[in-house]
């Protein structure tokens, strides 16, 4: 009876060892299952934050400005760009305006657009966009992008211009050449025969004059690679004075040429550099009042060589002052009729100093007058000219 | 408490952004106007009158937004400062916006004139003096920033000078009979709308500088302006 009774213990005891070591390895393996859970759980909010971080860094690359809200409108990400996107606190306070008020709109469910044109200085032109994005069921954040799109804005007027200033400026002496051809073949009145003709020599010249400038600029254009040799400053100015000397005299303008305290040279083409400054000296003499005076100055910095020639006469409006060296761009259509300009004048000035890798700048006040300003490299030193070549 | 400080400190910033939001505007709207002035564009002086109503409210319910500051959190020190200081260039924002508004108007009653080259070229000066002297203020407020506030006096010469020399001009203009009477005077107050923008702009530089530095300027300019700030301003509407 005991030896069954002891019997039965043992076994008990053996099963109940055997069933509490399952039941530990049970447990450690669930720990041990919840270990590797939460290890995995460790890892993916590691990952999710490196992710977080890693689009962080991405947007803060892009130039464009955006901001990501939640619900709420509160600012869940807001990059680089975002955070001070002109860099100037007025124009800056301007724009967080105009995302502040599109945000409002996305969140509730809008997708807006605004073109924000800022005066500046410098003018800009500011595209900001903002749109809704889904959290699940009827809930939205919102995205907002900010551009810069100042030079697309600014090449669109361009092209627009462009295409209207071209077809006015070939067409209005086309035109009229067509209508004094038309009324001369039915009249019979001598004098008023000789002044229609003498109406169409001079339309017949004007369309001959924007031909030769069209055909000046495209070869400048062409020529990327212009020659490159030491020509005197002082040479350029005399020939081109020489060239535009008629258009001051005929309205009492005189020209002024401030002599260097050295000989000044730069490197290029000597028969591009003489067009542009002439260019430069027949828009001075053709918008100066009569008897006034064109002045001409050239100094430098060893490095760069400034040629400035500066004008009394009506000046420039300051909204045009960036766009008067565009291809038949006008200031004042009508006037720029009566003094017989092509429109192109400028257009070439700006290709000649950019093939010779300088600049040309303007300043002017209307009214007081304007001063335009090549800037050219120097050239490696004085070089002995003293008698014009042919050209 | 710190919760109701940090509410508090949250609704100065937000007071602060949206004046330097409503200057900024009258920064942009100047050279806006004198475009729209000397292209005759009436269109385009037409959409800044018509903005001004938006202008008004939002200023008046700015200030409105300081005075219930002022009731209900009782600031102290430099808040205080900052909430009064804010009060005064409110009203000095507003009426620039007006005096921009102004020479939109001026373009409506000068349509069709052709100015002097000078006269414009004098009020191109103008409007960008005045408009820089109001974009230091705007951006000296903005950054809380007392010695930039105080170059403000300064500029406001060249903007003096200018406008004696305009009127010089439209004298000289008027005479030479490139200018009607009637567009004369107009282009007179013109130029003193663009000098009263100064002003403003000159007396907001006056307020950073008190909001700041808890004191204002010691020179003769300074205590001279301090006490016309007491007496009316001068401004002109139309």
């Amino acid at each position: 009876m005991w030896a069954i009774a002891i019997g039965a213990l043992v076994v008990g005891l053996v099963a109940g060892g055997i069933i509490a070591v399952v039941a530990v390895n049970r447990a450690t393996e669930r720990a041990e299952t919840a270990r590797r859970m939460v290890l995995r759980s460790e890892q993916a909010v590691v990952d999710a934050s490196d992710r977080v971080e890693l689009l962080r860094h991405a947007l803060d690359a892009l130039p464009q400005g955006v901001v990501i809200t939640d619900e709420r409108g509160a600012v869940v990400l807001r990059n680089a760009a975002a955070a001070s996107f002109l860099g100037v606190p007025h124009a800056d306070a301007l724009v967080g305006d105009a995302v502040a008020e599109l945000l409002a709109a996305a969140l509730k469910g809008r997708t807006e657009q605004r073109l924000l044109d800022l005066y500046g200085p410098p003018r800009r032109s500011i595209e900001v966009l903002a749109a809704p994005y889904p959290l699940g069921g009827e809930r939205n954040g919102a995205v907002v992008e900010v551009d810069d799109v100042t030079e697309k804005v600014r090449l669109e007027a361009v092209r627009t211009d462009f295409i209207a200033n071209i077809s006015h400026e070939l067409k209005t002496p086309v035109g009229a050449l067509a209508l004094l051809a038309e009324t001369l073949s039915d009249e019979p009145d001598p004098e008023l025969v000789q002044r229609l003709a003498e109406k169409m020599v001079a339309e017949a010249h004007r369309v001959n004059r924007i031909i030769e400038d069209l055909l000046e600029l495209s070869r400048i254009e062409a020529g990327e690679h212009p020659v490159r040799q030491p020509v005197a400053v002082g040479l350029i100015v005399a020939e081109a004075v020489d060239r535009i000397r008629h258009v001051g005299d005929a309205r009492g303008i005189s020209i002024h040429v401030e002599e260097p305290s050295r000989r000044l040279v730069v490197m290029g083409d000597r028969r591009q550099l003489v067009s542009a400054v002439a260019n430069l000296l027949d828009n001075a003499c053709k918008y100066s009042d009569p008897g006034a005076a064109v002045e001409v100055d050239a100094h430098t910095d060893g490095q760069w060589v400034e040629l400035e020639v500066a004008d009394h006469g009506i000046g420039i409006p300051s909204r045009d002052l960036n766009r008067v060296f565009e291809r038949f761009y006008r200031v004042d259509r009508a006037r720029s009729r009566e003094t017989g300009g092509t429109g192109l004048g400028l257009a070439i000035v700006r290709h000649v100093v950019s093939n010779h890798g300088g600049s040309v700048s303007v300043s002017s006040e209307e009214g007081v007058g304007s001063t335009f300003t090549l800037r050219l490299p120097a050239g490696p030193g004085p070089v002995a000219v003293t008698t014009r070549e042919a050209g | 408490m710190d919760e109701i400080r940090r509410t508090f400190h949250h609704e100065l910033e937000d007071v602060h952004g949206e004046l330097v939001t409503l200057s900024a505007r009258v920064v942009e709207n100047i050279p806006r106007g004198t475009e729209a002035l000397l292209a005759g564009d009436l269109e385009a002086a037409e959409r800044i009158i018509l903005a001004d109503e938006e202008m008004n409210e939002r200023a008046f319910g700015l200030e409105e937004r300081c005075y219930r500051l002022i009731a209900l959190q009782q600031p102290m020190a430099s808040d205080l400062r900052a909430l009064m200081a804010t009060v005064r260039i409110i009203s000095e924002v507003e009426r620039s916006a007006d005096l921009v508004v102004n020479i939109c108007k001026a373009s409506r009653r000068i349509y069709g004139v052709e100015l002097d080259p000078r006269v414009r070229g004098l009020v191109s000066r103008m409007s960008d003096q005045a408009q820089s002297e109001f974009r230091f203020a705007t951006d000296a407020y903005a950054q809380r920033d007392a010695p930039l506030a105080a170059a403000i006096g300064d500029m406001d010469d060249l903007l003096d000078k200018s406008h004696q020399e305009l009127i010089q001009a439209i004298f000289e203009a008027h005479k030479a009979g490139n200018c009607p009477l009637e567009v004369a005077v107009q282009m007179a107050l013109v130029a003193r709308f663009y000098e009263r923008i100064g002003d403003h702009a000159v007396n907001i530089g006056e307020r950073i500088r008190y909001m700041v530095l808890g004191e204002f300027g010691q020179d003769n300019e300074s205590q001279q302006r301090r006490a016309s700030f007491a007496s009316p301003t001068g401004d002109q509407t139309s």
